[in-house]
């Protein structure tokens, strides 16, 4: 058959050589292919109808273990939350939601290979995830050969190319949104002109870094100190030396280190110096509790929040938030995460299952075509605007500062100066 | 500024120094360079923490048990990594096999746990600024260890058959020295070294899976520069790489000290190939 090409007139398959005009039909040919032809109506007719029972098979990429765990384990209660309750109400039009989870423990390669087995063998409907920008910088091309519809929350702005990945959209902040609530902040609220910039030496924290002393020079600050810092680096004196020396009003940091974050709040406060940080989400985590010297050293340290996921002066959340965190009482755990995570979980099935109820079918167009349709779509973490020249989905005005001390229940304070 | 290079410099080259002593400990006994000393070091610091902040054991209890997993470490890095291999170490096969060996502890440890840096407790909870105990500690620490070898070593039995094995194993043999038991011994002489020595510095470096590998290079740098199985030489590269990389971190910044760590190491190898105080190999001919 390797030189054979198949093709159908009517309902008689031929057999063409192929690069001739030559046709030869044999009578078991012309038999077999008969009864072939004549069976593919019925299989056609019967296919819609296993489509409409089927499942609707989610694939979950997600780093459950290794370096950058934790989000991909808030965001996985808020998946099997969203995707129990969808089931016991009955399904989306009778049909179950599955997810289908493989842990890429944060490397690139075994994201690259689970996507593989999403696409080709377990044949899912879409997929959320990775959560990680350097395992979404591997898959993205993967799913977008495929038309796999995609949802990620990884904040690297190349992520996100409606030419190149039409099928890709993005349900959290870019590097670019969370870079303009920092600068804002300390341009705009704090009224800082002079501030120093620090990144780790990771690809992240040195491509961040930059982009922050481009933008902040762009809006009018002088930016007297920039630095990237070994992570392990265990005295953090000489930068901050540096910074102080260089007159600076405010340290934006950039890291995703939690020990690099807590030697500098124990330097800042040996140095007896009340400088303000404010930047990466990492700062506000569990772990830099554990390694301050004092609570206070904490102090006076704002990181990137959502308004979703933020208690206002009064230390509430807005309403639809309390609403969802009432909701999840007992059933989800928070108090080890951040709620952003357990709400970005939720949205991503949530969105995949509207797009499949409201379209009737789950093939990759329509709920492509179905996502760039939204605006203002109302999720828990943020009301997602996707159309099909812009799969930044995340409102911008929902990007704040949060106080990074200030954590409950995985969410945070508005950072001072924010209205509620 | 000075003082505080000199603080944090001498701090970090304490620990630096034990590495060093931890990687010609396990040398001597064996002639393998084992690439388990880093990790040793870092598991000093996770295993205090474990033992005494999280687990609440008293501090010489903890500290003890710390010195017994380190050197029960060190007695499987033997068995493991240095014995299947002994046969053939003009090959250098043990650069693999120690190596994979410290792979494998490294990433049990993030496993088991955590990624992220952990706390580790204020032991004594004296001095503070530039006279913090996380700076003198490694130093002190240091300076006993060194004090406890060369009395282990000059002035015992055991030192002396140690020493012997060093100088030429198969004439120690030949005297009816148990070479193979005072070889496992040595590695887990070297566990408890690589344990004092992330058990002093835990406070400065904290209880971080990532310090194996850092300690495993700049421990090798030490023990390049002073001299591969020197001891003293050892000690003086290390407190001496601590006080320029630190110098390097605040004069030209963090991410150029180690540029400027790998072009000093470089150039003093050019000069000195044997380092700085280990003597010239002599080959019979």
């Amino acid at each position: 058959m390797d030189d054979l090409a198949v093709v159908t007139i009517g309902d008689v398959l031929v057999e063409q050589d192929k690069g001739s005009t030559k046709m030869k039909i044999t009578r078991r040919k012309f038999a077999i292919g008969g009864a072939a032809a004549s069976t593919f109506p019925m299989l056609g007719l019967a296919r819609p109808a296993i489509a409409q029972s089927e499942p609707i098979r989610i694939g979950w990429l997600a780093a459950m273990t290794g370096a950058s765990s934790a989000p991909a384990i808030g965001f996985d209660r808020g998946v099997k939350y969203a995707a129990e309750t969808i089931n016991a109400a009955g399904g989306v039009k009778g049909r179950k939601i599955e997810i289908l989870t493989r842990d890429t423990q944060g490397d690139p390669t075994k994201a690259v290979n689970a996507t593989q087995e999403m696409i080709s063998q377990l044949k899912v409907h879409a997929i959320w995830g990775p959560t990680n920008s350097g395992e979404s910088l591997a898959v993205t091309p993967i799913m977008a050969r495929s038309n796999m519809p995609n949802i990620h929350p990884c904040v690297v702005t190349s992520l996100i190319d409606t030419k190149k990945y039409p099928n890709a959209f993005r349900t959290a902040p870019s590097l670019g949104q969370w870079d303009d609530a920092v600068r804002g902040y300390c341009l705009n609220v704090l009224k800082v002109k002079k501030v120093a910039v620090m990144g780790d030496t990771t690809g992240f924290g040195s491509a961040a870094a930059n982009f922050s002393v481009e933008a902040l020079k762009k809006d009018g600050a002088d930016v007297v100190y920039a630095a990237n810092i070994d992570y392990n680096q265990p005295d953090m004196m000489p930068d901050m030396l540096r910074a102080k020396n260089a007159g600076a009003e405010a340290i934006v940091v950039w890291s995703t280190s939690t020990g690099m974050d807590a030697r500098l709040f124990n330097t800042r406060a040996a140095m007896k110096w009340d400088v303000p940080f404010v930047g990466h989400p990492s700062m506000s985590s569990g772990d830099v509790a554990n390694l301050i010297e004092k609570r206070e050293n904490w102090n006076k340290v704002y990181v990137v929040g959502y308004r979703s996921c933020s208690f206002d002066a009064a230390g509430k959340l807005p309403p639809r938030s309390q609403e969802f965190v009432d909701r999840m009482k007992d059933k989800v755990k928070l108090s080890d995460s951040l709620l952003w995570w357990v709400a970005g979980g939720v949205d991503a099935v949530n969105l995949i299952a509207k797009a499949i109820e409201t379209t009737g079918t789950s093939s990759s167009d329509d709920i492509i075509k179905y996502w760039n349709s939204l605006t203002k779509y109302p999720g828990y973490f943020g009301n997602y605007t996707f159309s099909p020249d812009q799969h930044n989905g995340y409102p911008t005005e929902e990007v704040v500062m949060s106080e990074a001390s200030s954590a409950k229940d995985g969410a945070f304070s508005l950072a001072p100066g924010y209205k509620a | 500024m000075v003082a505080s290079i000199l603080a944090s410099g001498l701090a970090v080259g304490a620990v630096y120094a034990l590495i060093g002593v931890t990687y010609n400990t396990m040398f001597s006994a064996s002639r393998v360079i084992s690439f388990t000393a880093g990790m040793l070091g870092m598991l000093g610091g996770v295993f205090g923490s474990l033992f005494t902040l999280r687990l609440g054991l008293p501090l010489v209890v903890g500290f003890l048990l710390t010195m017994a997993c380190c050197a029960a470490v060190g007695v499987v890095t033997e068995f493991v990594a240095v014995r299947p291999v002994l046969k053939s170490l003009d090959q250098h096969l043990y650069v693999l096999s120690t190596l994979a060996l410290s792979i494998m502890i490294q990433q049990l440890t993030a496993t088991e746990w955590s990624t992220e840096p952990q706390r580790f407790p204020r032991l004594f909870d004296i001095g503070a600024g530039i006279f913090d105990e996380k700076f003198w500690l490694p130093i002190v620490a240091c300076g006993v260890a060194m004090g406890a070898l060369e009395i282990l070593y000059r002035h015992t039995l055991v030192g002396k058959a140690f020493l012997a094995i060093a100088e030429d194993n198969f004439a120690a043999r030949a005297l009816g020295l148990p070479e193979r038991n005072l070889r496992i011994a040595s590695y887990a002489l070297a566990g408890m070294i690589g344990a004092i020595a992330g058990f002093a510095g835990g406070e400065l470096l904290l209880a971080f899976v990532a310090n194996g590998s850092l300690l495993n290079f700049y421990g090798f740098v030490a023990v390049a520069l002073g001299g591969l199985g020197n001891n003293r030489g050892a000690v003086v590269a290390g407190f001496a790489l601590g006080i320029y990389q630190q110098a390097a971190n605040f004069i030209v910044g963090g991410i150029f000290s180690s540029v400027a760590v790998f072009a000093l190491f470089i150039v003093l190898l050019l000069a000195a190939p044997q380092g700085l105080f280990g003597a010239p190999t002599v080959r019979r001919v």
